[in-house]
């Protein structure tokens, strides 16, 4: 390999540019609403199916299905799932947000596992705005960032429209392809 | 001899009879059960010339496949056209080549002809072989496609002096080659244990009618046999062990014959180069600006004959596994001349971090690893007692191994993480080349101000577990400091 003398001062790692000092910009409310609502959809969903044989007991269909002790488990389990499935949409949603440098984006979220993930805009081989049927009707959009080998793609959920093509246009700008 | 490549070009005449022995090999895999299907039933002797009819056909296909196949080059990318009733053009840009290999199979051997495979980072996962080309042809394609690919990584003015620059080196430096004992001894430090199950499951694949035959005989025999059989088959325990043990040493003697047959490699000035296999012998080619990820593992076995296992990971598509190379066999020496090659910051001097993982982690490793002498301890006699504290002590001592040997070191450019006692894995990655930097934790392991670091890179994400954040959040400044100082600086028009 044909190594050249590279001038390669010292660096100062305190005045390198700090990512825990930029302020992350939050994604729209109304999102947390869809989020809810289809947490409360699924709920619903597992809620009737586990009711079901208690239903078809008190109905008088069943009366040989007598034991249901062992039914409670699998409830129970199902309800802490849920608990803590509302904490994190509720919990998280206030830590959702993005933050963008002049070089890369930075995208945080989750509350019980939380991750903060930064990619630079010179990586980012293309990006995709993606919009369901329920996601047109409230104006959201959902930016997937996408670079090479996949493992670093960024997904950013619930975007206003403007916020959407501004982010968009931020990093068609900067990419270099 | 035609060495001109742009003009649109068929393969080796010779191509039809491989592109022929794949098709029927394409053609017997998917009809298998049809043929099995086909013996079970009552077989008239014209019914077997089915066999010529299709192997007629396979040879048209073959023909026409070969006449309608081309490729060439054009200014800035390797085309190929090709296919029967639905033509397909294929157009891979030099930009996008991730590897030029050389391969040659049994056929390609006997008819001394070379198949060029072409790998890309596409998200199709595409990739493009040519099979049958004349051996001094396919060398200077790769060359000719080398020399591109580097020009477009290195930029025009680079590139055009790489192109105009006598070769210094014409050979390079030599790295691991394996003889027949260094093979012996790869094989024999293989995970026995693992190719046994594996050598069982293709012994097992092999014959699969074994196992109903192996019963239907069972039920002819008679009972008072049967039960003298059954107290046998307990004795025989111990000579299962040793057949196990021996196809797992076998697998592993075979595979590694197989694979690394006369392995050979140099170290060029801008790439690596390496040849091996026996029955399909690989020509690799790798330049070093397309590894994004080398991992060196070694085992207690290997450390003793003084040897580790490369991985050299290239760009992946989503998904995929990515173009791998392993290279068995790396003593310290090549290890060093590898490293200074592909990490040139790689020394004391430009250490920026040292990092060890929190001691939680210790306590961790301890408490997953002392699960099964609780277990024992939920029926507590004093034997349990006895096997749980000294599994408990030997447990306590590997952990502290195992701990003492996660470590973090951050270069000017290069990232080091080793991790593992008797199993050693040490990954090494660029800054300069990495996607993305990502800080993973969960709410309880936040609190303690301890996390996850991942570096995503092209060809997968890499993660060193349980660090303090203040380390993390400093080593992720750096990083990405590093990753933006590599890259050229985005236009004023974007700062708008």
């Amino acid at each position: 390999m044909d190594i050249s003398t590279a001038s390669n001062p010292p660096l100062d790692l305190t005045q390198l540019p700090r990512l825990e000092e930029v302020e992350y910009l939050p994604i729209s409310k109304k999102y947390r609403g869809m989020r809810l609502a289809f947490w409360a959809l699924v709920q619903l969903v597992v809620l009737a199916a586990g009711l079901t044989p208690f239903l078809m007991h008190k109905l008088g269909g069943y009366e040989d299905m007598a034991e249901f002790s062992a039914w409670y488990w699998p409830v129970s389990v199902q309800m802490i799932f849920a608990l803590l499935w509302f904490l994190e949409e509720w919990k998280g949603f206030p830590r959702r947000g993005y933050a963008v440098r002049e070089r890369d984006i930075t995208y945080r979220t989750g509350w019980l596992f939380r991750s903060t993930t930064t990619v630079p805009f010179g990586m980012i081989q293309h990006s995709e705005l993606s919009q369901g049927p329920v996601s047109r009707k409230l104006g959201l959009n959902h930016l997937k960032l996408f670079t090479a080998g996949g493992s670093g793609n960024l997904r950013i959920a619930g975007l206003e429209d403007a916020d959407a093509q501004a982010l968009r246009t931020v990093i068609e700008a900067r990419t270099r392809r | 001899m035609n060495m001109d490549f742009e003009a649109p070009k068929r393969q080796h005449p010779l191509g039809v009879f491989i592109i022929g022995a794949q098709f029927t090999w394409k053609v017997i895999q998917s009809s298998w059960p049809i043929l099995i299907g086909a013996t079970l039933g009552e077989l008239k002797w014209y019914h077997l010339l089915i066999l010529p009819a299709v192997l007629v056909l396979i040879g048209a296909f073959a023909l026409l496949y070969y006449l309608r196949f081309h490729f060439y080059i054009s200014s800035d990318a390797l085309i190929v056209e090709r296919g029967i009733f639905q033509r397909e053009r294929l157009q891979i840009p030099f930009d996008r080549i991730q590897a030029v290999q050389l391969f040659q199979g049994p056929i390609q051997q006997v008819f001394g002809l070379t198949g060029v495979r072409v790998d890309t980072a596409g998200s199709s996962g595409s990739e493009l072989e040519l099979v049958a080309i004349r051996k001094s042809e396919a060398t200077v394609l790769q060359q000719f496609l080398n020399s591109k690919m580097a020009a477009t990584t290195l930029g025009e003015e680079e590139g055009q002096r790489a192109d105009d620059a006598p070769d210094q080196e014409p050979e390079g430096q030599p790295l691991v080659a394996l003889d027949f004992r260094g093979l012996l001894k790869v094989g024999l430090s293989q995970n026995h244990f693992k190719n046994a199950f594996l050598g069982l499951a293709l012994f097992l694949s092999l014959f699969q009618g074994a196992e109903e035959q192996v019963s239907q005989w069972l039920d002819g025999v008679p009972v008072v046999l049967l039960s003298a059989l059954g107290l046998t088959s307990v004795l025989l325990f111990i000579p299962g062990l040793v057949v196990m043990g021996s196809i797992g040493v076998l697998t592993s003697l075979g595979s590694v014959l197989l694979r690394y047959w006369r392995l050979n490699s140099t170290l060029g000035r801008d790439g690596l180069k390496l040849q091996m296999g026996l029955l399909r012998r690989n020509a690799f080619e790798v330049p070093f600006d397309k590894i994004h990820l080398t991992e060196w593992k070694s085992n207690w076995i290997r450390r003793l004959l003084g040897y580790e296992t490369l991985r050299i990971r290239q760009a992946q598509a989503e998904g995929s596994g990515g173009l791998r190379v392993f290279i068995p066999a790396m003593e310290p020496v090549h290890r060093t001349a590898m490293e200074s090659a592909l990490y040139p910051d790689f020394n004391e001097e430009n250490k920026a971090f040292d990092v060890a993982p929190v001691r939680r982690l210790r306590w961790l490793l301890f408490a997953a690893a002392s699960i099964p002498a609780l277990l024992l301890m939920t029926e507590p006699s004093t034997t349990h007692i006895l096997l749980s504290t000294m599994w408990l002590m030997g447990v306590y001592w590997t952990t502290g191994k195992r701990y003492s040997a996660y470590r973090l070191r951050v270069f000017a450019d290069c990232v080091i993480m080793e991790k593992g006692w008797f199993w050693q894995n040490r990954t090494v990655l660029k800054m300069s080349q990495l996607q993305g930097v990502e800080w993973k934790r969960n709410a309880l392991l936040e609190r303690r101000q301890i996390g996850h670091l991942v570096f995503h890179t092209a060809a997968g994400g890499r993660s060193f577990d349980y660090v303090h954040s203040d380390d993390a959040s400093l080593i992720r400044d750096f990083a990405l400091n590093q990753l933006h100082a590599a890259q050229p600086a985005p236009s004023r028009l974007a700062a708008e």
